[in-house]
């Protein structure tokens, strides 16, 4: 049966998805020895940006350039923040895109270096996910990751995913579809609050449904656990399998705590930091 | 004497406890087909939800008419002698019945007692109550909750029900010995059934942390795990009932049994959804 990775790189006007989307496949192939699959709307750009791709993607996917997307806050520590496009819609895709029987869905800015992710493969349930994501600053509101809104479902998070092609995958991705496309309507009766379509919403609401509207075990817990910093904190560099991240404090703005972390996969939500670090990384091979 | 079955004891005041004990009947019948249903009373049940108690009980002894808050738990404790069955399960009456028990007739079998210890909330979390149950930490009280509870006829649980009358009529002097720290206003059946329990060192007996049924939702507002709580739940959350009794309350599918605790959940399209789905008929 077939496997490997997809991940979505679709850049905007100041972050570079493709350059996180190869650095990830090297780390991939390096740590789990799987192949990746990029989707992207600018494969021109990457075949330039990065000649050698054909030894580091399994496939590249073209998707059509669109102008419908959102916008976000992209933080880069806690003084420094732009109002970007996020081109975030093509997530729902992934069941008709995947060139695989059995698909690992990442995030770019998800950072593999173990290869705990590949036990994804070796068990029986199809459809994998975390629901529990750990911040390194321990004192963060989380409750945002905890439910989707005060009032509503389970959070789960997109970011890492595990799904194998079956009936009942398909059903829910085409669900997630739904979901996407009537997005309003979800957001006012799951009572999200928030104009900004997110996927990790959209697969929570798609996961409590086919849970029947309770709790249920349509999704498995991926393996290892999730851990996550994010775009208030800096993340400097990763020296082999540890990284150095400046972690904001507490009630002292623009002040950090500086931490190694090793051994363990890591999900950077501070794309500028993340690809100053990609860039070095990149530089020193 | 019947063999098994529920029992409410009503007592209207400014609520109308008597139309909440009929829907709940209503919505014990509608779930499980074959149940029997009691109601320990003294007000008048409507003539056409008359049909659906197997047994209408005036109170026993004299109707204590004591102070408003007082009132519902002065007469709690003679449920034990009322009761027409051989093992009966105790409910509030803000409570619907919303699957078939069987399974938990089954388990409550293997006790002589037992009382609900863990409740959920209405998206089916384990409920971690720090807000109203501050009496129950501060003074090692089994976390017992008598809106749900069984006993059988016999020697413990009749032993049991004394002491909950004891305490009850000496509600003051009790609750100033076992429950000094957040000392509660008035007497509440929790309350005093923990207390009961603690006296008699019988939690092991009576109760069951480990698993996760029989349970009950229960609605209290500050208790949902929400950031942002207002005094009705009503407030945060719809409620969603469907044409064959499906409840959903906002987004979540409920089972079990669900504790809505607030009076004006009962409205006139909940009560005709339940009568049209039983055919209750006007009579």
């Amino acid at each position: 049966m077939s496997k490997g990775v997809l991940v979505y790189a679709r850049n905007n006007s100041q972050v570079d998805y493709i350059k996180q989307a190869y650095y990830l496949a090297l780390q991939i192939k390096k740590y789990m020895d799987l192949p990746t699959t990029v989707a992207t709307d600018s494969v021109d750009y990457l075949k330039t940006a990065f000649p050698d791709y054909e030894n580091v993607f399994d496939h590249i996917i073209e998707l059509d350039w669109t102008t419908n997307y959102t916008h976000k806050r992209y933080q880069d520590g806690t003084l420094s923040g732009r109002q970007l496009e996020f081109k975030n819609d093509s997530r729902t895709l992934s069941y008709d895109l995947t060139p695989y029987e059995e698909t690992l869905l990442l995030d770019t800015d998800y950072i593999v270096v173990n290869d705990v992710l590949v036990k994804a493969f070796e068990q029986n349930q199809d459809f994998l996910i975390y629901k529990t994501g750990y911040d390194l600053a321990n004192f963060r509101d989380y409750s945002e990751f905890d439910y989707i809104s005060d009032t509503s479902v389970d959070f789960y998070w997109a970011t890492c995913v595990f799904f194998r092609k079956t009936e009942t995958n398909k059903i829910f991705f085409d669900l997630l579809q739904h979901i996407q496309e009537n997005w309003p309507h979800y957001n006012s009766i799951f009572q999200i609050n928030s104009s900004v379509y997110r996927n990790d919403h959209a697969f929570s609401i798609a996961i409590h449904i086919m849970n029947g509207y309770q709790q249920g075990d349509f999704a498995g817990k991926m393996p290892g656990k999730l851990f996550y910093t994010t775009d208030r904190d800096i993340v400097v560099d990763v020296d082999d399998k540890s990284f150095l991240i400046l972690v904001e404090k507490e009630n002292y703005l623009g002040e950090y705590t500086p931490i190694r972390f090793k051994d363990h996969n890591l999900h950077i939500m501070n794309k500028f930091s993340l690809n100053r670090m990609i860039d070095k990384e990149l530089a020193n091979e | 004497m019947s063999n098994k079955g529920f029992l409410m004891l009503s007592q209207n005041s400014e609520t109308d406890y008597v139309m909440q004990a009929c829907l709940c009947a209503m919505s014990i019948h509608a779930s499980n087909k074959e149940a029997k249903v009691s109601l320990v009373t003294n007000d008048k049940v409507p003539k056409k939800y008359k049909s659906l108690f197997d047994n209408i009980i005036p109170i026993p002894w004299t109707e204590e008419k004591n102070s408003e808050n007082s009132l519902a738990s002065a007469n709690r404790w003679k449920l034990y002698h009322a009761t027409p069955y051989e093992e009966t399960i105790v409910l509030d009456t803000d409570m619907l019945v919303l699957q078939d028990l069987s399974s938990w007739w089954t388990f409550l079998k293997n006790y002589e007692m037992y009382f609900v210890s863990n409740v959920q909330t209405y998206r089916g979390k384990q409920v971690v109550d720090h807000y109203y149950r501050k009496a129950f930490k501060a003074n090692q009280l089994p976390n017992l909750y008598v809106g749900f509870h069984y006993f059988k006829k016999c020697d413990f649980a009749h032993e049991f029900y004394k002491w909950m009358e004891l305490v009850v009529n000496n509600w003051e002097l009790f609750y100033g010995k076992y429950v000094s720290e957040h000392y509660p206003k008035s007497c509440t059946m929790d309350v005093t059934a923990a207390l009961v329990a603690k006296i008699l060192n019988c939690e092991d007996k009576i109760t069951n942390s480990l698993v996760k049924y029989p349970t009950f939702t229960h609605m209290k507002p500050y208790i949902q795990g929400w950031n942002h709580p207002s005094a009705s739940w009503q407030s945060r959350v719809g409620t969603y009932l469907t044409q064959d009794l499906k409840l959903t309350i906002g987004n979540h599918l409920q089972q079990g049994i669900f504790h809505y605790t607030e009076n004006d959940f009962v409205n006139d399209d909940i009560l005709s959804r339940y009568e049209n789905y039983l055919g209750v008929l006007d009579g």
